[in-house]
């Protein structure tokens, strides 16, 4: 296995294996090793790991080591994932206590005012580009105080068909936005 | 056992609270990767365990899971960002979405003599309003219709527009052919890279084989960097046709040239030269 924090040993050839292992067509590789990719990053992600493209291309790496005797494996996101369990195991063992950078976290303006000032503005356009529906739904989530917000929110979920409902669709419309926050910034940055 | 959708099991899961649990964390984690339809609910109990630490009403066990574990990722760093942002906007900034939250102004008062002397006024008023409203009401009702459909329309092309941001491929293929020296006339391949894009598949075909690995490096077309560099294995066909198949990340990757450099001990360096546009 590949110790924590080794650089990527995966060469172009093992690379090259491991998309015709996954399909002889081009094309259909790229995008099953694409949907590997995001399947297996978003579980490392899930697993409160500080690296999880390094574990993914760490699990990579396992399979090609193995890939001579998988020909006839029927699923290879299962095989990954399999594998991607014991990479994950391994760095579990290997973590060391963690501690957050402080600063970085309680603080919004924490990269820079400057930067922080054209986030919010980046936030005031994505706000614009919801939909109506959606606009109204993260504006009265967030509005009032104590007493008074679990009511609205209440209210809220109501309307929606319950609190799953809220939950679900908030996370959404903050999904949508995040995204376009961050295309805005990086619009500024350009 | 609890099924994998009920929010409280997913919550201790992803505070890492089941990891010495085999049995159920390895159905949870099956279940999320085998079904799409998890994810809404992963990110919405991550919302919430983030929404609960911005707030403070976390219990300490959680509070410290939240920070020794569950913000390991970077991802997840991002979103505490992304969550801390949106809470300052709603209780500090001053907008047209929020404005109506803040006018609690006090209204000086006003004198009842002032009033008296308004009522006749605002009975003749009244009346004019009432007769108005009947002709305008029907009116307003095919207008609002209207609207409501417009509204909709809206909010299906907006849904539309986010569907397909999500689809765009997260990885672009570059291909290169002829390095500096063969391609003076010819245009430089271009490569458009997207917010979506994470990574970029490099193939360059090589022109003559050497014995061993390749150093590639890339620079930057004036040759600072390297910004990325790997030592690669050619592949080689049974016609002895050789090429490097390689992957390396779009971060930091802006627009302009860039050269990928490739050397080997017993082969002349080649620069591959290639334009990276910067799409948003």
């Amino acid at each position: 296995m590949v110790p924590r924090g080794a650089s990527r040993t995966l060469t172009a050839e093992a690379f090259g294996r491991f998309l015709r292992w996954l399909s002889e067509n081009d094309e259909r590789a790229v995008l099953e090793y694409q949907s590997i990719r995001t399947k297996l990053v978003r579980y490392f992600i899930h697993k409160g790991c500080s690296d999880p493209d390094d574990l993914f291309d760490k699990t990579v790496d396992v399979v090609v080591g193995k890939i001579d005797t998988l020909r006839e494996h029927s699923s290879p996101l299962a095989y990954c994932f399999g594998v991607a369990k014991n990479v994950w195991r391994q760095d579990l063992r290997q973590r060391k206590p963690a501690s957050l950078e402080e600063n970085c976290i309680a603080v919004p303006t924490c990269p820079d005012p400057q930067i922080h000032e054209q986030e919010l503005k980046c936030l005031e356009r994505c706000m614009d580009k919801l939909s109506p529906g959606d606009r109204d739904v993260v504006v009265r989530y967030h509005q009032g105080q104590g007493h008074d917000k679990i009511e609205s929110r209440k209210r809220l979920a109501d309307g929606l068909g319950g609190v799953n409902a809220l939950r679900i669709r908030t996370c959404r419309i903050r999904r949508d936005l995040r995204v376009c926050v961050a295309a805005c910034l990086d619009q500024w940055a350009n | 056992m609890k099924s994998i959708a009920d929010r409280n099991l997913m919550r201790e899961y992803l505070l890492g609270k089941l990891d010495n649990q085999t049995e159920i964390e390895d159905k949870v984690s099956d279940g999320i990767v085998n079904n799409q339809e998890m994810i809404d609910i992963v990110d919405s109990v991550e919302d919430e365990i983030i929404e609960e630490y911005l707030e403070g009403s976390l219990n300490s066990g959680d509070r410290d899971a939240v920070e020794k574990y569950f913000l390991e990722p970077p991802q997840r760093k991002e979103k505490l960002r992304s969550a801390q942002l949106l809470r300052y906007y709603f209780e500090t900034k001053p907008s047209h979405h929020t404005a109506t939250n803040r006018e609690n102004f006090v209204r000086p008062p006003t004198p009842w003599v002032f009033h008296l002397t308004r009522y006749g006024a605002f009975a003749v008023l009244v009346l004019v309003v009432i007769s108005t409203l009947v002709y305008v009401g029907g009116v307003r009702t095919s207008h609002a219709r209207l609207e409501n459909q417009l509204a909709q329309e809206r909010e299906h092309s907006a849904n539309l527009v986010k569907e397909a941001e999500l689809l765009q491929p997260s990885i672009v293929a570059l291909t290169l052919v002829a390095d500096r020296s063969r391609s003076a006339e010819a245009p430089i391949p271009q490569v458009d890279i997207k917010s979506s894009t994470q990574r970029i598949i490099v193939e360059i075909a090589l022109h003559g084989v050497a014995s061993g690995s390749y150093d590639v490096r890339l620079e930057t077309k004036r040759g600072e960097g390297p910004l990325w560099s790997a030592k690669l294995l050619p592949i080689i066909s049974s016609n002895d046709d050789a090429r490097l198949v390689f992957d390396f990340p779009s971060r930091g990757i802006e627009s302009g040239v860039y050269s990928l450099v490739v050397s080997s001990p017993t082969v002349s360096v080649s620069r591959y030269d290639f334009q990276a546009k910067v799409l948003h």
